[in-house]
């Protein structure tokens, strides 16, 4: 089953463009969608998870419709929202029980079984009987994504799960996904370049509704390898580069910045070549232009 | 200055938001209507729509109804900061809690100001609309509002403002806001029960008990004219309520801290949970299962619902608050159940189940309105949302969950108002649980109500994406209702919900009445369910939240299942509705309200002149009237002889037919033969132009038979006199001879708009056509009388006379009675499962006097008071036989009839009772006036002043039917009680009378001259009599009433006789005179001539 969205597009009531064209085929396995704040990412999760119009444009999941056949759509379905609250009085047992049967396993004892192993899975199964409104916020997103497996689903979405959370927990989950089976297409948008790198076969960058990327990150990586140059600089400094070189991302390091840039000769000049990095990918795309790259497969 | 610069951005913030402005339009067109809305079906008396005290109380009524807004509006002010989660950004500038609370108060404060400066401008505007009857108002003074607006509204909005806001403040939370709002509904009501007048109209918030009060002794035209001073009750209570709100305050200040977290006062601490630290990764394998789509698993779903959402508000602490502020309400009123004529019933269910049904029901409506709406934003409340709309489960699933899971609350509340229903009976000593009653009370009668209305409120929340905008709504739904049934738009088919189940009596259960009843709510349901099917199509899921997305994907949304119920449930509703229809509209007659009128002008307007046609009277009634109370028909089949009276020949007789549908009379026949002329037949008025001439002083006979069907079922209003137990009707129904007053239109407005002349309810007393007439349209000045009743088998059937003999025909029983010697032609028939207690009564002073059979039939379970009637009646006969004259019939009988009607009435020998108001009294002899005992005696009464001699159809007549029968059976109290009971009588007589002038809008007039008005000939008249006896003696009084029978009874008063004509209040003043000595004769004229006050003798 793949998931092909195709020419999607959708503008707000006050004018904002939140997609525009977007077209992309999602295969099984993890998909990262990588982009800034506002880029459109919750829009596209959102449409994909049957919960929001599109002005334009299709998404097809296998032979469904997922725009207009939404309820046969959501019963393969598990979403996990970037935002979402609890109910704080009931315990995360009780409550993924309802959630279970919300989703049609109301078959009692399947349900006990499902539950059970879902709680274990996410490591809550010893506090299950607990108040949800004492949790932390990393036991919250755990108990988040226990629903969004109940029903064994076949597209998961996971809008900006990590945001938040102690590299801890940050790992746990990420330990969770990868159990997933083989025949699952996921979805996960995030702004934090490492997660797409560990743990995405697939990604697409996309910033102010457009999609600026997309492919293996792999091979997308390639495509700058030995472009890349790196240099430690004054402050005072940064301007005057930025004019002369194409600066791609600039960080500090002990108080200094360091600044990439993107060459295809050896500028000198106190540059080292560096091994290039999805990061640099990510901000060349986003802040630079770099006429350089091509969309790989 | 920092508190200003908060105040400013505070009405900066409010005016951007469209609430504001909806709030403030809704209470100006509320209050447009205003007055009308809270004095509709208020009978003002003269007292003008704008005056002053009108304005007052409606600007109180309007400000206590909508209290809530200001709880939105002030209650927020403050707690705004957390719920958008601001409040660690405000809290750590360097401004001080002064100028913090002081502008977010002063700045909410103004918004509320402007807000409900609504309610000013609305009943300003209101005053002109062109609706109105300009007699109703006087001159408009906007001072009037203006004064109003600052005296009554705005000090108990000051208090509110501050109650509202400071509990915000405090609390941090929004329910306890809402709360707080209920709280204060609560208090309003207790203050009602307060028996302190001085109390309770300074503690009422709203002040309206106190308005009344500080104008109680204003008569009309000060009422009409004055403006109201701000001084005494009224201005205690406005610095009560002031002086509260400051303090309030001044509480809130003291208290208020810059903290982010909720104090530990108002929050249990949240119990944080440990986490276990696992790196070991886990691997684990999900276990098989299916997903279920059956309708088995829709069941399971719902069930699952049903209880989640009913745990979830049973688990909120607002829930709790409204219940226990309930409770109390109904402990607080149920110390007074059932209270006729100062005297508490004894606590039968149905007192009990009245009584909780009156006060709990606004309760209920609370709970409805405000979980509807907590329930479909629940999700929405804490952004769980997205994930439940992202899974397959229905919408229509969830939301009928949603509604069952409040039902179920509603449903366990009334069990608990059971449950201590139950209790306060062992309590009281009272074991005859009616459990059947309890149930019925709220389970058919309430609970059918609630389920509709919160469907209509799950609809209308589902529709409003803004939770208190659809509370608005809700509530403007049922003014609307509620105003549409006042206009008279009432048909069951339209009137949302249908009528309410029609009064339980202990006789006859909810009787014929049921079954429809069962019928229009199924109808009515069928719709509800259409409105939620219909609302979660419309539900926003997801985040597609305009109006227009969601009504596009209603298409897509609707599942085949959902059709095919949907389907289903339309074809029940029209076959639901279409026999409804056919009971209501073809087997019946339906009338709208206006349609009732015109035919009542219609009437007068094409009758009237024939009303003093010469016409005969009746002279001998022979007729067999055949009871079917299981079908509820009857047939009565006779002949009257009618008699020409007058001085010339008679050659048309003029026949009303009772007007109703149900009704039919044929085979009307005259002796000698008679042509009908049924040119008026519309108004059931037929003239029978006689083949022979009726000559003076002879008499002919009149055949006819009268049946009465039932079929199927009526609209509310049905027939509540042929019942399956518990018959009773009076010879009125049968046919009538000439023009018939009752018809005619009797309130001045409606006459008004047809142009018809102003009606007055008694004819002059020196008018001389009616002074031959002992009731209007007397068609007879005594009757002889026999009739043979059949009735069901185990039923027993009563009239007036001796009994004959009974037998049995048919598998029914029969009855004869006749009546020995001649009576007034006013007679009813009785008929039901009665038990019978017997006696005889014998006269201690006249060895002449014959026997007199004493029985009184009563409900087999309203033993109570049994011997206290028959006390009283023995007691009766002993004094009246002995100081006025001597009783003329062979029996009398006192009847128990359901409680439909709440009167006592008197014919010839027979009294029909009603079940309310005697026998299921629960008299403490030392605390009650034994009103048991009383009402009998006065009835008994009626046999002299009424039947032995009957008073002329003039004003002043009810003062020698009602008045004087008051007077006798406070004598006859007095034998038997302390005169101290007496006192206690009178007291309560005052209380009524005072009462009455109250409401009356027409002048005062004399007791000799009294028309229609029943404070006065039996409040006034009570206590007019008893200081005559006082002053010149009670053998004074009787020695008058003895010789006023003498010459003016019926049968052979000599007076009467030569005159030919009835008694007057003229005539009967003579006597009095004639037994006052001379320097006491001032004494009559005060007591009855003038039209002063009485004053109080407390």
């Amino acid at each position: 089953m793949e998931l092909i969205i195709d020419n999607l597009s959708k503008t707000y009531s006050n004018g904002v463009k939140a997609l525009q064209n977007i077209s992309l085929e999602i295969p099984k396995g993890m998909f990262g969608l990588l982009g800034p704040n506002g880029a459109g990412k919750s829009t596209l999760m959102r449409t994909i998870a049957t919960l929001q119009e599109a002005d334009q444009g299709a998404v097809l999941f296998g032979e469904l419709d997922v725009l207009k056949q939404k309820n046969e759509v959501r019963k393969m379905l598990g979403y996990l929202p970037q935002q979402f609250g609890l109910y704080p009085k009931i315990s995360a047992e009780v409550l993924l029980n309802h959630f279970a049967i919300l989703k049609g396993i109301t078959n009692k004892s399947e349900r006990k079984d499902v539950v059970s192993a879902l709680l274990h899975k996410t490591n809550l199964y010893d506090v299950r009987r607990q108040n949800l409104g004492g949790y932390s916020g990393g036991m919250k997103q755990r108990f988040g994504i226990a629903q969004a497996l109940l029903n064994n689903p076949k597209l998961l979405i996971v809008d900006e799960p990590t945001a938040g959370l102690d590299p801890v927990e940050r790992n746990r989950f990420y330990n969770i996904l990868s159990e997933l089976g083989e025949n699952t297409i996921v979805i996960l948008s995030t702004h934090i370049v490492e997660d797409v790198k560990e743990l995405c076969t697939s990604m697409a960058i996309i910033n102010e509704g457009k999609v600026l990327l997309k492919g293996n990150p792999l091979k997308i990586i390639e495509d700058l390898e030995g472009k890349v140059y790196q240099k430690t600089i004054e402050k005072p400094q940064l301007e005057s580069y930025k004019k002369e070189y194409q600066v791609i991302s600039e960080r500090l390091f002990l108080g200094k910045p360091i600044i990439h840039i993107l060459s295809d000769v050896n500028p000198g000049n106190g540059f080292s070549l560096v091994n290039a990095d999805l990061e640099d990918v990510y901000f060349s795309q986003i802040f630079g232009n770099s006429t350089n790259l091509k969309s790989a497969i | 200055m920092m508190w200003y610069n908060i105040f400013k951005f505070e009405i900066k913030y409010r005016i951007k938001r469209p609430d504001t402005y909806v709030f403030f339009i809704f209470l100006f067109l509320f209050s447009i209507v205003g007055v009308d809305f809270v004095f509709q079906g208020v009978e003002l008396g003269g007292v003008k729509k704008n005056s002053s005290l009108v304005i007052a109380k409606t600007m109180g009524a309007i400000t206590g109804i909508f209290m809530i807004l200001a709880s939105m509006i002030m209650g927020v002010s403050v707690l705004r900061d957390f719920t958008y989660q601001i409040e660690s950004l405000m809290f750590v500038n360097p401004i001080k809690k002064r100028d913090y609370l002081l502008g977010r108060f002063l700045g909410s404060f103004a918004v509320l100001f402007f807000v409900f400066s609504g309610v000013f401008f609305g009943m300003v505007l209101g005053e002109f609309m062109p609706w109105h009857d300009p007699n109703d108002y006087v001159d408009f003074n906007l001072f009037a509002y203006l004064k109003s607006f600052i005296t009554i509204t705005l000090p108990v909005l000051f208090f509110g403002a501050s109650l509202f806001f400071v509990s915000g403040a405090l609390s941090k939370n929004l329910v306890v806001v809402y709360t707080q709002g209920v709280v204060f509904f609560v208090i309003f009501i207790l203050t009602k029960s307060i028996s302190n007048e001085f109390l309770q109209a300074i503690l009422d918030p709203f002040s309206l008990t106190t308005l009344s009060l500080a104008t109680e002794s204003w008569s009309v035209v000060e009422k009409n004219g004055q403006l109201i001073p701000l001084s005494n009750v009224l201005l205690y209570n406005k610095l009560f309520w002031s002086i509260l709100g400051v303090l309030i305050l001044a509480i809130g200040y003291k208290r208020f801290n810059f903290n982010v977290i909720k104090s530990k006062r108002f929050r249990r601490r949240k119990h944080q949970v440990i986490d276990i630290q696992d790196n070991a990764a886990r691997i684990t394998a999900i276990p098989e299962f299916k997903l279920q789509e059956s309708w088995m698993s829709k069941w399971t779903q719902l069930k699952q619902f049903t209880w989640f959402y009913f745990i979830g508000i049973c688990k909120q602490a607002s829930f709790w608050g409204i219940v226990i502020c309930g409770m109390i309400i109904i402990l607080i009123n149920s110390v007074s159940l059932g209270t006729v004529y100062g005297v508490d019933s004894y606590p039968a269910t149905y007192f009990i189940v009245e009584e909780l049904q009156e006060t709990s029901i606004y309760f209920f409506i609370i709970i409805v309105l405000f979980y509807s709406g907590e329930l479909v934003w629940k999700e929405r409340t804490v952004k769980l949302h997205l994930i439940y709309d992202a899974t397959p489960m229905s919408s229509f699933v969830n939301l009928l969950g949603k509604y069952l899971g409040l039902m179920l609350i509603c449903i366990v509340l009334m069990v608990s108002l059971i449950v201590s229903g139950v209790i306060f009976q062992t309590l009281s000593g009272y074991y005859n649980y009616e459990f059947h009653v309890y149930l019925y009370g709220f389970f058919l009668e309430i609970l059918p109500f609630l389920g509709l209305y919160s469907l209509v409120a799950f609809f209308v929340q589902s529709l409003i994406n803004n939770k208190f905008i659809a509370i608005m709504v809700m509530l403007v739904l049922f003014i609307s209702v509620i105003a549409l049934g006042l206009f008279g738009f009432d048909h069951d088919l339209y009137f949302f919900g249908g009528a309410s189940l029609h009064t339980y009596s202990d006789m006859n259960g909810y009787g014929h009445f049921l079954a429809p009843y069962l019928l229009i709510k199924s109808y009515w349901f069928l719709f509800g369910m259409f409105l939620l099917i219909l609302g979660s199509l419309l539900l926003a899921r997801g985040t597609e939240t305009s109006f227009i997305t969601r009504l596009r994907m209603i298409r897509s949304r609707m599942s085949k299942p959902l059709l095919a119920c949907t389907g289903g449930m339309l074809v029940l509703f029209i076959l639901f509705g279409s026999y409804i229809f056919y009971n209501t509209n073809i087997l019946n007659v339906y009338w709208t309200a206006s349609e009732v009128t015109q035919f009542r002008a219609g009437y007068e307007k094409t009758l009237k002149k024939l009303e003093y046609v010469p016409q005969p009277k009746i002279v001998d009634v022979n007729l067999t009237v055949e009871l079917y109370p299981s079908e509820r028909n009857y047939t009565a089949e006779g002949y009257y002889i009618l008699k020409n009276t007058t001085e010339s020949a008679i050659g048309e007789v003029h026949i009303q037919k009772l007007i109703e549908s149900n009704v039919s009379l044929t085979n009307v026949t005259f002796e000698g033969g008679a042509t009908p002329n049924t040119q008026y037949s519309t108004y059931n008025y037929t003239i029978y132009k006689l083949n022979r001439a009726l000559q003076p002083n002879d008499t002919i006979t009149m055949r006819f038979k009268q049946t009465f069907t039932t079929n199927g079922f009526t609209t509310s209003g049905s027939n509540v006199n042929i019942v399956e137990n518990g018959t009773f009707f009076n010879n009125k129904d049968f046919p009538t001879i000439g023009y018939n007053r009752k018809y005619e239109l009797q309130d001045s407005d409606e006459r008004a708009d047809f142009q018809l002349p102003e009606r007055s309810n008694r004819a002059s007393i020196d008018d001389e056509i009616e002074l031959q007439s002992a009731r209007s349209g007397g068609d007879s000045d005594g009757i002889n009388f026999e009739i043979i009743i059949g009735t069901a088998m185990d039923q027993t059937a009563i009239a007036p006379g001796v009994l004959l003999k009974q037998w049995e025909e048919g598998n029914r029983w029969y009855f004869q009675y006749k009546m020995n010697q001649p009576m007034i032609d006013f007679y009813s028939i009785v008929s039901a499962r009665y038990e019978v207690k017997e006696d005889r009564w014998l006269s201690k002073t006249d060895a002449t006097s014959h026997p007199v059979d004493l029985e009184i039939y009563y409900h087999a379970d309203h033993h109570y008071n049994i011997d206290r009637m028959m006390t009283s009646m023995k007691a009766s006969l002993d004094y009246y036989s002995a100081n006025f004259s001597p009783y003329q019939y062979e029996q009398i009988r006192i009847m128990e009839f359901p409680r439909y009607a709440q009167f006592a009435q008197s014919f010839p020998g027979t009294v029909p009772f009603s079940e309310a108001i005697g026998f299921v009294l629960d008299i403490d002899d030392e605390k009650d006036v034994d009103m048991a005992f009383y009402v009998t005696a006065h009835e008994l009464a009626h046999q002299w002043f009424g039947m032995q001699v009957e008073a002329a159809n003039v004003q002043g007549r009810h003062l020698i039917l009602e008045t004087l029968s008051q007077y006798a059976a406070i004598m006859v109290l007095k034998q038997h009680y302390s005169e101290e009971k007496v006192q206690q009588f009178l007291a309560l007589q005052y209380k009524k009378y005072r009462e009455g002038q109250g409401k009356d809008a027409s002048q005062e007039p004399s007791l000799a001259l009294v028309e229609n008005q029943d404070y006065i000939y039996y409040a006034k008249g009570a206590i007019a009599m008893h200081t005559l006896q006082e002053t010149i003696g009670e053998e004074a009084v009787n020695n008058a009433l003895k010789q006023f029978l003498e010459d003016w009874n019926s049968l052979d008063g000599t007076l009467k006789t030569l005159t030919k004509r009835y008694a007057t209040t003229k005539d009967l003043l003579g006597y009095f005179r004639d037994v006052t000595p001379n320097d006491l004769q001032h004494i009559i004229t005060e007591l009855f001539e003038s039209v002063e006050e009485l004053k109080g003798n407390e």
